[in-house]
């Protein structure tokens, strides 16, 4: 299959990339160690929370580098190269998503693992919240692909690093949302970085009371949204890029 | 028989015309030259054939099949080198020739890679990773992968940009090996590459295809000493 093998060659690309590991991998594994060893008084910081974060903090990261990779193929010849062979933009989107996918399962586990070492308590629900995390990805790996085919390899890195300062600043990994006030927590709300913490931690604790309507309706816009868009634009970039 | 037929051939970028009302039949097995300034509609008329951009109006034929129609089935039998070199740079040589065998799904894929392998002697760099090749190497590279597919029609857009003149010359003895066993549509800014590897020439100009002939066609119709210098009497109009 085209798509399978394109997968392939996206995922070769993004573990040869050191850069790519190290902010993908190292650097939250490093984050939820360090933070550790502070023993930071606040519920945020144990173990069975920040784990999740560091989850999220992952993905932010995921769609920096889907962000990159998209926007170098695309301004490169090999996407000509490409354009004039039979794949179609089903197998590029599924390309790019599946190779990505791959890329979250390793970081899951290895996110996982560390805690389990450093403490975190072995549970059967880490097999759920590893597989509602990836679900979670894919809308981080389509807004990769949206920042990839709106703009060049050079504006990925801004636009990437401020959906890592939104994720840090809006999820609710550091502090509590309530603490800086009420219009900064509605903003916390209305973007989809809290509910994506609120579902993985509470897959995780098996328990949702933090988890609220407006969170799940929130998430599923964004969702869709934002997969349909990364469709559209990415075909539409497609074309014109070759015009 | 022809492999490429292009009827009235049109390509429109807002009210800029790239390419205007172009008819030209390509033969099987035809090397095809399309010379032109830079801005001449050569890259967008090579775009349209490879189905990559959709034409503003007109028609193409290859191989008896409709480009709007047959889109898919036409980008089975085709490829194309671009003009700057298309490798996936993090893959060793190797992989880049696996990875566009996995794209046109080559059954054989092991003896066809062999083959390119010992046809473009890649036999030193085939585990470098592609990013580390000079742009000689990577040029090269970028043609081999370019006949994975066994394509009937090949498009080289400016294959020897920026090669030394020996890689120019080992492209061009590989080329000429390719003449008469697949159509090929070369594009180049060197006359004399043309005028050596070309069964037939296009001369464009600002979107126009204004003649076609032979290199000695050129060089008797425009009195001229040679073929640039023929070449530049036609596109100028005789003014240089």
């Amino acid at each position: 299959m085209r798509m399978l093998n394109f997968a392939k060659r996206n995922f070769k690309e993004l573990i040869r990339d050191p850069l790519s590991l190290v902010f993908e991998i190292v650097l939250p594994i490093f984050l939820l160690f360090i933070f550790q060893q502070f023993n930071i008084p606040a519920e945020n910081f144990k173990l069975e929370n920040f784990t999740p974060s560091i989850i999220l903090f992952g993905f932010s990261f995921i769609t920096l580098f889907t962000a990159t990779l998209v926007a170098k193929d695309r301004t490169s010849s090999f996407l000509i190269r490409l354009g004039t062979s039979p794949m179609k933009s089903s197998d590029y989107i599924l390309g790019y998503i599946l190779s990505l996918l791959i890329v979250v399962l390793i970081q899951n586990i290895l996110f996982f693992l560390t805690a389990i070492i450093m403490g975190l308590k072995f549970s059967i629900s880490i097999i759920p919240t590893i597989l509602v995390s990836m679900v979670i990805s894919i809308f981080f790996i389509s807004l990769g692909i949206l920042i990839g085919s709106l703009v060049s390899e050079k504006g990925t890195g801004g636009l990437g690093s401020i959906i890592v300062q939104l994720v840090c600043f809006t999820s609710g990994m550091y502090f509590p949302k309530d603490s800086i006030g009420s219009i900064f927590a509605i903003i916390c709300k209305m973007l989809p970085f809290e509910a994506c913490l609120n579902i993985i931690q509470g897959t995780l604790h098996n328990n949702f009371t933090n988890l609220t309507l407006t969170h799940i309706i929130v998430f599923i816009i964004y969702f869709i949204v934002i997969i349909l868009l990364s469709i559209i634009l990415f075909k539409k970039r497609m074309i014109s890029d070759n015009k | 028989m022809y492999s490429i037929e292009i009827k009235n051939l049109t390509k429109k970028f807002n009210d800029k015309v790239a390419v205007n009302e172009m008819n030209l039949q390509i033969k099987k097995g035809e090397l095809f030259a399309l010379l032109g300034t830079n801005g001449a509609g050569k890259t967008t008329t090579i775009k349209m054939l490879s189905g990559l951009i959709l034409p503003t109006s007109g028609e193409i034929i290859i191989e008896n099949m409709n480009m709007k129609k047959d889109v898919y089935k036409i980008k089975e039998i085709l490829n194309i080198s671009p003009q700057e070199t298309a490798v996936a740079p993090n893959l060793t040589v190797k992989e880049n020739l696996e990875f566009m065998a996995g794209v046109y799904q080559i059954k054989d894929k092991e003896n066809k890679i062999n083959e390119l392998i010992k046809l473009f002697k890649l036999n030193d760099v085939l585990n470098k990773k592609a990013k580390t090749l000079s742009g000689g190497w990577q040029r090269k590279v970028s043609i081999a992968i370019s006949l994975i597919n066994d394509p009937k029609i090949l498009f080289l857009d400016e294959p020897t940009l920026g090669l030394d003149v020996i890689a120019r010359k080992e492209l061009w003895k590989v080329i000429n090996e390719l003449k008469g066993k697949i159509t090929i549509i070369l594009t180049t800014h060197y006359m004399e590459e043309a005028e050596s590897l070309s069964d037939r020439i296009g001369i464009m100009n600002n979107g126009h295809l204004i003649d076609v002939g032979t290199s000695e066609y050129f060089i008797k119709k425009t009195k001229s000493k040679n073929f640039e210098d023929a070449f530049v009497s036609i596109v100028t109009g005789g003014e240089l």
